[in-house]
């Protein structure tokens, strides 16, 4: 039956309808998106859409006016309907997007710009979401009953907060009308259609979401509808809350009852996960355990990977490694690593991330909540306001600064100088990335507040405050770094090459590095061709693990000047190549202005052979410690692993890595070297090849040439 | 440990090829066949040796102004290297720029090697996983072997040794005890033409492998197929019967011949004898595989 309509003839029809929308978006921007495939349509040429300024820059500013244009935007954006969807929900730009300019001009930081860009530090301000909204509370809400939380706290509240509750109640009036108009869309479009299985269907979704707009959901349909929705509507106000943490958890009391009602069998929740993430690819953790390290694997962990696995598209989901993983699970995880090669699952070590984060001061009970939710990085669901993954201080700039900094101090240049003009330059460079993420918290509710999240969280409807201006229970502030092999290799090399062969002068590197070492190639090779961070035990191996002693230390030694709490880890996402762009040659070898190496990641070829348990090494002996991810990428070809043993082979190598050795995230490439190059050629032979770039996945044909060769790079060492 | 010393060419982390799980493999140098085809032409001498890459050389001539013995000098635009001269103190390898020059082995303490060896631990996993003495043939340095073997099962490591067997058999008993499986190359059973393919006839092998069967815990066969060398059905039926009354013997690995060697035999200024030989077919390797399975033993080809 080729037009039947059993589930899995729905979702074959969804999933072309999406690799359609795959050929379009590459049409339409050639190869730019360098960044998750998160589910969007593209939108129609002829939409325009006009926010409403009320600033002389032509931006729109604080509650009042997001919340407004937000409304307006829900109101213009076009509708789409799929025929053949179990759930209804679309969405194809965002808010942000007509957001100029993002920050308003007049709230300035001009004190803070002169360091900020002499350690190239992306630091945070303007930066939207990237922390976790609480499912849980909103399924237990419903719209309607968000709707009558506001109004509770609104009538006791002073005049003060009239703005942002004006805010949030235009985000409501907002989702309302877009879903109203959705179901008047499934509605005709059941009217038009002459095939009465699709038509019921269209029909009986629209009864369903009108009951969602009156009450919360019951079943589990429902519940996965209504987190669509919010998805939805996060992603189009500032592409936030796409994540929705542990979904197997979350979603467990839904499918118990309706299992027990009889009204859901696994293939149904299995359609409604898969059409849930081609809506939105939302990061989710799945597995894990509790305070007591009991395992809390269910049915939905499974039904989760199944979906992921029946889809192979690009998806966020992770699986939460410990001790007493199930096996089963585990087994089926890592089996669908090897298999589907789209780069998921990725896996996060529970030990490390639950003992990481109580060395700040929390109880294990609340440390187990903070979940898998973003690329890199975890939140505790509705109370934590986090900056994750959008701060970053480039250490190859620090030690750019600091090697300038001491050739012209005219005092006598050394290793042991340059280190300790380094470690006051890190120093200095995680107080002025404080004071911006403390500028961040004091004024990005005045400019782009997080209105959506807040609807999610517990304190801003309560207090009638933003979760950016610090109305959650818990601040706990990312600070990453990046670029650690480049610097450890640097140092490494002028310790080896000046100072223990007596092979090169500081002048003679001085020279080198200032002419970008055209002219010096010997030089450069002799650089280059020293110790590598990664092979354990090297002298480059020990500067890694000074570098991030020094940085952590810096980061923990006291909380930013307003007293907010930070964690560092190491993840610079796919900013190695403006990074890299930022800084000049460096003394290992790496030419002017060409990508720094990878988060925590040894350098590309850092080793010959058996570079996988290696890097697993190094990167285990730089860990940050305070739950904070340092996560380690690998690329694999598919030839080291096959069958049943490549499954035993690499259940044991992530089970040692996260549960022996302190790893905290495995980001995991399982990639054909021949294929990948020969796409890399041609990028539109191959349409649907995925890739992990980083802490996301993507299709590799909507990649920009810079992040293929990205990928590519790290491939070729494999 | 720090007194006792090997000579060694290369440690490998991460290997999923020399016995099971996760291993670390470590290359012994020196070995008593002359197998034309080897795999590993730099494990052959049992000293440390020079390697050339002249694809990594960027001419700068810095080798020749290190070297104590003239043994590096120009011819023209190309650079001659007299290994006669040589007396491998290395000074060049240490001065090149682009890792064009290597050290083939180097003399390392057991305990130096136990660090590398430690370094991998948390993946070896209760005995799936482990390390592989492998080489050049181990049991030419059998203290050298002994004290490490002895030292992994203090740290109770699965041990893995990979002999060609064409040693005393006292060699073997000494260290059996401390050997969970021995990877044991059968190259064929023909005498005459083990001789004429590896110098060496093969009776004390065939031998040893017999009474190592009593003493062994474990005993995997490996047999690399060399066209022209043991690729016939014969060749296979002989192995065959060979195995059929072992009782330590799990599994049997073909191995299929590839010329990737051809670049180390260039680096060393060795002629390679086998460049002008092909892989076998996989289809052929299977078929092989279940000649050898008609005897009752498990036999997998490996691609």
């Amino acid at each position: 039956m080729e037009n039947g309509f059993t589930y899995s003839q729905r979702l074959e029809a969804l999933l072309s309808a999406k690799r359609i929308q795959t050929e379009k978006k590459i049409a339409k921007f050639g190869r730019t998106i360098d960044v998750d495939d998160r589910g969007n349509l593209v939108v129609p040429d002829d939409f325009v859409f006009s926010p409403v300024p009320n600033h002389s820059s032509g931006g729109f500013f604080g509650p009042y006016a997001c919340g407004m244009n937000y409304k307006k935007l829900l109101h213009e954006h076009p509708v789409t309907v799929d025929e053949n969807t179990g759930l209804l929900g679309s969405w194809m730009v965002m808010l942000i997007d007509y957001k100029k300019p993002l920050w308003n001009p007049d709230i300035r930081f001009t004190h803070l710009h002169k360091e900020q860009k002499m350690y190239d530090i992306v630091h945070g301000i303007g930066g939207v979401q990237h922390f976790l909204a609480d499912y849980s509370l909103g399924l237990q809400l419903g719209f309607n009953g968000i709707r009558e939380k506001i109004r509770f706290y609104e009538k006791s509240s002073d005049a003060s907060k009239k703005e942002f509750y004006y805010g949030l109640n235009e985000c409501v009036a907002g989702i309302y009308d877009y879903i109203t108009r959705h179901i008047a869309r499934a509605r005709e479009l059941a009217e038009q259609i002459n095939d009465k299985d699709r038509s019921d269907n269209l029909n009986i979704l629209a009864d369903m979401n009108e009951e969602l707009l009156k009450r919360p959901a019951r079943t589990f349909h429902e519940a996965v509808q209504w987190m669509a929705w919010f998805l939805v509507a996060g992603d189009m106000y500032n592409g936030g809350a796409s994540a929705i943490g542990d979904i197997d958890r979350i979603l467990k009391p839904y499918y118990d009852n309706d299992v027990r009602q009889g009204i859901l069998t696994e293939e149904q929740a299995i359609f409604y996960i898969c059409n849930f993430l081609i809506i939105d690819n939302a990061y989710c953790q799945i597995g894990g355990c509790d305070e007591f390290g009991k395992d809390n694997t269910n049915e939905l962990s499974h039904i989760v990977l199944e979906a992921v696995h029946k889809m192979k598209i690009p998806a966020s989901v992770c699986v939460r490694v410990h001790e007493n993983i199930d096996k089963d699970f585990f087994y089926k995880s890592v089996k669908y690593l090897l298999t589907d090669r789209t780069g998921s699952p990725n896996f996060i070590g529970d030990k490390a991330m639950t003992e990481g984060f109580m060395r700040n001061g929390y109880s294990r009970e609340l440390a187990v909540t903070r979940v898998k939710c973003g690329c890199h990085w975890c939140a505790i669901p509705g109370k934590e306001y986090t900056l994750n993954d959008i701060v970053k201080i480039n250490f190859v700039a620090v030690f750019d600064t600091a090697f300038k900094d001491m050739m012209n101090s005219g005092n006598q240049p050394s290793v042991q100088l340059l280190w300790d003009t380094f470690v006051r330059h890190i120093n200095r460079a995680v107080k002025v990335t404080a004071e911006g993420m403390d500028f961040q918290i004091e004024h990005m509710h005045e400019v782009f507040p997080e209105l959506l999240m807040d609807l999610l969280c517990e304190g801003p409807i309560e207090k009638g405050m933003d979760a950016s201006n610090g109305a959650l229970e818990y601040i706990n502030l990312c600070v990453d770094g990046a670029g650690l092999a480049v610097v450890a290799d640097s140092f490494a090399a002028l310790e080896k090459r000046i100072e223990i062969n007596n092979q090169l002068t500081w002048g003679q590197i001085d020279q080198a590095l200032k002419n970008n070492y055209d002219g010096y190639e010997d030089i450069r090779l002799m650089m280059k061709n020293s110790d590598h961070y990664g092979n354990g035990g090297t002298i480059a191996d020990t500067y890694a693990q000074k570098i991030v002693k020094e940085f952590v230390t810096a980061v923990k030694k006291e909380p930013t000047p307003n007293g907010h709490n930070m964690i560092p880890g190491l993840f610079s996402w796919a900013n190695t190549i403006p990074m890299g762009k930022a800084v000049g040659a460096t003394p290992n070898g790496r030419l002017a202005f060409t990508p720094i190496s990878h988060g925590a990641n040894p350098l590309p070829g850092f080793k010959d052979s058996g570079a996988l348990t290696a890097m697993a090494n190094a990167v285990a002996s730089v860990q940050c410690g305070y739950g904070n991810t340092v996560p380690i990428q690998l690329e694999i070809n598919p030839v080291t692993l096959k069958g049943e043993e490549g499954i035993a082979t690499m259940m044991t190598f992530i089970y040692a890595y996260l549960n022996k050795m302190g790893g905290t995230l495995m980001n995991i490439n399982i990639m054909d070297k021949e294929k990948l190059l020969d796409a890399h050629k041609d990028p539109s032979k191959y349409p649907e090849l995925i890739v992990r770039v980083t802490g996301f996945c993507a299709y590799f044909a909507l990649l920009s040439e810079d992040f293929r060769k990205l990928v590519v790079d790290r491939m070729i060492n494999e | 440990m720090n007194k006792t010393y090997g000579c060694i060419f290369d440690i490998q982390r991460f290997s999923l090829h020399d016995g099971p799980g996760i291993r670390t493999t470590i290359f012994f140098k020196g070995c008593n066949l002359r197998c034309f085809w080897c795999h590993n032409p730099e494990s052959i001498n049992l000293q440390p040796e020079i390697q050339v890459y002249a694809h990594k050389c960027i001419h700068c001539g810095k080798c020749i102004t290190v070297c104590p013995q003239n043994a590096i000098y120009k011819n023209g635009s190309s650079f001659v290297f007299s290994r006669d001269l040589c007396m491998k103190c290395g000074k060049c390898v240490d001065s090149c720029y682009t890792n064009a020059r290597v050290m083939a082995g180097k003399t390392v303490s057991a305990s130096e090697v136990m660090s590398e060896i430690m370094k991998d631990e948390p993946f070896y996993n209760d005995n799936q996983g482990g390390v592989t003495f492998s080489g050049g043939e181990p049991m030419l340095q059998p203290g050298f072997l002994k004290t490490l073997l002895v030292a992994c099962k203090e740290k109770k490591i699965h041990t893995a040794v990979d002999t060609a067997g064409n040693v005393a058999f006292e060699k073997f008993a000494e260290i059996a005890p401390y050997t969970d499986l021995f990877l044991y190359d059968i190259k064929c059973v023909d005498e005459k033409k083990h001789k004429q393919v590896t110098g060496s006839n093969n009776k004390k092998i065939l031998a040893n492998l017999v009474l190592l069967d009593e003493i062994a815990k474990e005993i995997i066969i490996r047999i690399p197929i060399i066209p022209g060398m043991n690729d016939t059905d014969e060749d296979m039926h002989a192995i065959g019967i060979l195995l059929r009354n072992l009782k330590k013997v799990t599994k049997v690995q073909l191995l299929p011949f590839h010329n990737m060697a051809e670049s180390k035999y260039e680096s060393m200024g060795m002629e390679y004898k086998a460049k002008d030989l092909s892989a076998p077919k996989k289809e052929r390797m299977q078929q092989f595989a279940s000649i050898i399975s008609s005897y009752d033993i498990n036999a997998i080809a490996i691609s």
